[in-house]
């Protein structure tokens, strides 16, 4: 009875509590009036998980990462070469020594203190000391690391190595004066890579366009001007740097719909994902919203098992390629939002694209396609009882297909990611699937976690056949080594198709200490040649970036490789109230 | 059997219960495909990088062995710390589980004042048309899938009629300018609550005013009923003084149970409203690997859900004489 007389009671009290919100509902609708112009507002899907550069495995955090820290080399925008960032100058290369010297440009931390060659010295020496991960393979072979002067700096390489340019040069560099005592503080620990990575740093000493002022974990983060950015006024690849924002508020949306919507509503002037294309149409009907279209550096490709048979069997693997229609897939899965692909290295990416390489069933119908990969398995010894082209040269559905040595093949799986991980890849599975059966070839899609797939691709090789993709390749494209040397074949390694060519590893060992971009470009160009020959990947696509931003409020975004979200547009944008 | 035997003895099963939900999760944990290291693909990542942070976070250790560390670090108050934020699992829970308790309680004690509420005044009037409508709306409420009503409700009331924040907790233009004082802050917070919590509020209300609708349907059919109207007592205070009491019993159980279980937040709900509770790090926990604050997460949450669970039934016993342990 009590705790009934008690339950009335807080009735009584729910109502004056609706009262007191209402009223703050009201007031929190007043205090809402108040924007600075100078803010740049950025949404993001997700919050960063760290701001620790070591540990930073997210996309998120590496967005904010990018604008706090910087390397001494970035990509130029238009022309995606080497530009000169923290350094001064393109560095000296000395075939010698093997060795490269940089020159840094006048730069300071953010805390006022010079940028110095012994900041680059101490990262790199960090780096190897404690074997971080995700750098340590791009330094590993750098032999030494010379400050000759405050401003000059000179790696000795163990061996000439191309990516030191493409890949290494681009790195962060981090200050000695904040990492320093982290690190030796680290070392007196049990697992010192852990506590490095573990190292909290709440504020993150940086050269970059922005400093961290507040991180309200699980809201916003905060960051302001640096007034001690170097680039501020200068003009670095035809383009007069800012930042011009005072501030950068990034807000978090947990889903693309509120992302969108709020961009619609100019809560935020830029949303920092890449959004699916079916909110393209409603976006561009919005006045204050553009939407920009940019190409990507990404692959999304079926990859076959070319240990066992019949994917051992390049001849198999091209009448696979053959029948599956990419620009079927572009147009109905991917809304027409996707580029195709004939390489693994993206077309877009011009130095390195390798353009005369095999298209196998580009611009043929369907039938055309079933009957091309039937000639091709037919020539290689491949037989059914109902062939899928019949003696008139008609197509008909075909009975199961027989191996050369004449067993009828076996049952097979396409494996992909779900389809709430990634719909376009569940659905390829399946479409593939049915193609593939269109020559009696007995495949079935099979969408599993992606642990579990990863799992069994990557480190146990148990599996015949997937669809897997990456979002953000390097514009280097030593990828391709990684991909199909067959000392990457291994547990873990990275060759997980199991391909191995002897001419392609002696391309890629070639390629690794080609100096001479040219040189480098011809063997790398050459290895694409080798490797869709034997196609133990199958590109399908490269899909587009789709990025909108508020117009109301800022302009100048620059567009390049992968989108408008990059250290060249922050750097760059403008209000269009100080315009006014 | 005494309350304090009754203590005792629930709280032995409770520990027993504890150490089984603990050493299942480690397992079930380590019997999921993939680890927190190889799951990333990162081509930067080498298979001597994934070794070598393997190794660092000790899972190449022998299960047992792992296991054995799991139990005491447990009971020396250390969770561990996060693979993806490098912070201790504690700090991560303690810093989201305000956040979740602010909203899902909140709306779970709201609901079920409202359902109870509901309930009670329409099984009185069963039959008529008010209880036929309020049942269908209970109804449609209870089914209603969260996040698609989530997503209209801030299509409407936040971006189309504008009375609410899109998402999040908080407008970080209030909280970054230094002259907003703490109750600007304060009203912002709750502004930015009543969205998610007027959804949560309209979906839950719906499955407490169902029970307690038909707990009071069963509740009415009883003599003492009869005999309090044979007393001349008004209907109200039949219903009020005699039914509701007595029909809440049912009812005790739900909320009491949801109560515990708002600690575990809604992982769709945190997501679609940005709120930075502690269902959207589960989540992300689960799905990353993320062991130790997966773990801590669900041990936390297994904890609760058993302590309400005794809690309940000593509230039983309080609340019925009739029931005795």
């Amino acid at each position: 009875m009590k705790v009934f007389f008690l339950f009335s009671d807080f009735y009584r009290k729910t109502i004056a509590a609706s009262f007191l919100l209402a009223l703050c509902f009201v007031l929190a609708s007043c205090s809402n009036g108040e924007k600075d112009g100078a803010i740049l507002r950025i949404g993001m899907i997700e919050e960063p998980r760290t701001l620790n550069i070591w540990l930073a495995s997210d996309a998120n955090s590496r967005k904010v990462i990018s604008l706090i820290y910087q390397p001494l080399y970035t990509y130029d925008p238009d022309t995606l070469d080497l530009a000169p960032w923290l350094a001064q100058s393109m560095p000296e290369y000395d075939p010698e020594t093997i060795s490269y010297t940089v020159q840094l440009r006048p730069a300071k931390w953010s805390d006022g203190t010079e940028v110095t060659a012994h900041d680059v010295v101490f990262t790199v020496d960090l780096i190897k000391d404690f074997q971080v991960p995700r750098y340590y393979s791009q330094w590993q072979f750098v032999k030494k690391t010379v400050a000759i002067d405050e401003k000059t700096v000179r790696f000795y390489l163990a061996e000439p190595r191309a990516i030191f340019l493409t890949r290494t040069l681009v790195n962060y560099i981090v200050p000695k004066s904040q990492w320093a005592p982290i690190a030796e503080k680290a070392k007196t620990m049990a697992n010192p890579l852990i506590a490095l990575m573990n190292a909290r740093v709440e504020k993150p000493l940086g050269s970059g366009p922005y400093v961290l002022a507040q991180w309200r974990e699980g809201a916003f983060l905060h960051l302001v001007k640096n007034d001690h950015f170097f680039g501020s006024g200068i003009e670095i690849s035809n383009r007069k740097l800012g930042p011009h924002a005072d501030a950068i508020l990034f807000k978090i949306y947990g889903t693309a719909d509120v992302g969108v919507l709020a961009l619609k509503k100019d809560t935020i002037d830029f949303f920092w994902w890449s959004i699916q294309p079916g909110y393209i149409e409603d976006l561009e009907k919005d006045e204050n919203t553009k939407v920009y279209l940019s190409d990507r550096s990404a692959l999304y490709y079926m990859g076959f098992n070319v240990r066992k048979p019949p994917f051992s069997d390049p001849a198999f693997r091209r009448a696979a390629n053959t029948v599956i229609d990419k620009n079927f897939i572009i147009e109905r899965v991917l809304q027409g939002y996707a580029a195709r692909m004939d390489s693994i290295v993206p077309s877009e990416n011009l130095f390195w694209y390798e353009e005369h390489l095999p298209r196998y069933g580009q611009g043929l119908s369907r039938d055309d396609r079933i009957k091309k990969a039937h000639r091709l398995l037919s020539e290689n010894g491949y037989t059914w009882e109902t062939a899928p082209v019949n003696r008139s040269g008609e197509v008909v559905t075909p009975s199961r297909i027989l191996l050369p040595d004449g067993r009828p093949m076996d049952d097979f799986t396409i494996l992909t990611p779900p389809a709430d991980y990634d719909p376009a890849r569940a659905t390829c599975g399946v479409i593939i699937q049915e193609w593939l059966k269109d020559l009696g070839i007995p495949a079935s899609a099979r969408p599993m976690s992606f642990g579990a797939l990863l799992q069994r691709i990557k480190d146990r090789h148990d599996f015949d056949t997937f669809i897997l993709g990456y979002g953000q390749l390097a514009l280097d494209p030593d990828y391709l080594r990684s991909f199909f040397h067959s000392a990457n074949n291994r547990p873990g390694g990275w060759n997980m198709s199991g391909y191995s060519n002897p001419e392609f590893d002696r391309l890629a060992d070639e390629s690794v200490q080609a100096m001479d971009p040219r040189i480098r470009q011809e063997l790398i160009r050459k290895m694409q040649q080798v490797v869709m020959e034997d196609v133990p990947y199958i590109p399908l696509y490269n899909p587009a970036a789709i990025e909108a931003v508020g117009e109301k409020r800022f302009t100048g975004w620059e567009q390049m490789i992968d989108g408008i979200g990059n250290i060249w547009s922050i750097c760059r944008v403008k209000s269009t109230e100080a315009d006014m | 059997m005494n309350l304090k035997s009754l203590l005792l003895r629930r709280s032995i099963e409770i520990l027993v219960v504890f150490g089984i939900i603990m050493t299942g999760l480690f397992l079930l944990f380590h019997a999921a495909p993939g680890d927190p290291i190889s799951m990333m693909v990162d081509l930067t990542m080498t298979p001597e990088d994934v070794e070598r942070m393997v190794a660092q976070l000790g899972l190449d250790q022998p299960i047992w062995i792992q296991y054995l560390y799991y139990i005491k670090n447990f009971f020396t108050g250390n969770f561990g710390t996060s693979f993806h934020y490098g912070r201790p699992v504690i700090e991560i829970i303690s810093e989201r589980l305000p956040n979740t308790i602010l909203l899902f309680t909140t709306a779970t004690i709201l609901a079920a004042m409202a359902g109870v509420w509901l309930g009670k005044i329409i099984a009185w009037y069963k039959g008529k048309a008010i209880d036929t409508w309020t049942t269908i709306f209970a109804l449609v409420c209870n089914t209603l899938f969260l996040p698609w009503i989530s997503l209209l409700f801030i299509w409407f009331f936040a971006y189309w009629v504008g009375w609410f924040p899109l998402s999040g907790m908080m407008t970080p233009e209030i909280w970054v300018n230094p002259e907003a004082g703490f109750f600007a802050k304060a009203v912002d917070v709750l502004h930015h609550m009543l969205l998610p919590l007027l959804t949560l509020f309209i979906v839950n209300t719906g499955s407490y005013l169902l029970i307690m609708r038909s707990s009071m349907l069963e509740t009415i059919k009883e003599d003492y009923i009869l005999t309090a109207r044979a007393k001349g007592l008004s209907e109200k205070q039949v219903r009020n003084r005699h039914a509701a009491p007595n029909a809440l019993l049912p009812v005790v159980t739900s909320v009491g149970l949801s109560l515990a279980f708002s600690v575990n937040g809604g992982a769709l709900t945190e997501t679609v409203f940005s709120w930075p509770g502690i269902g959207r790090e589960l989540i992300f926990a689960v799905s990353n690997s993320d062991y130790p604050l997966a773990m801590a997460s669900f041990l936390f949450i297994a904890l609760v859900v058993l302590v309400a669970n005794l809690i309940v039934d000593i509230l039983y016993a309080y609340l019925d004489p009739r029931i005795s342990y």
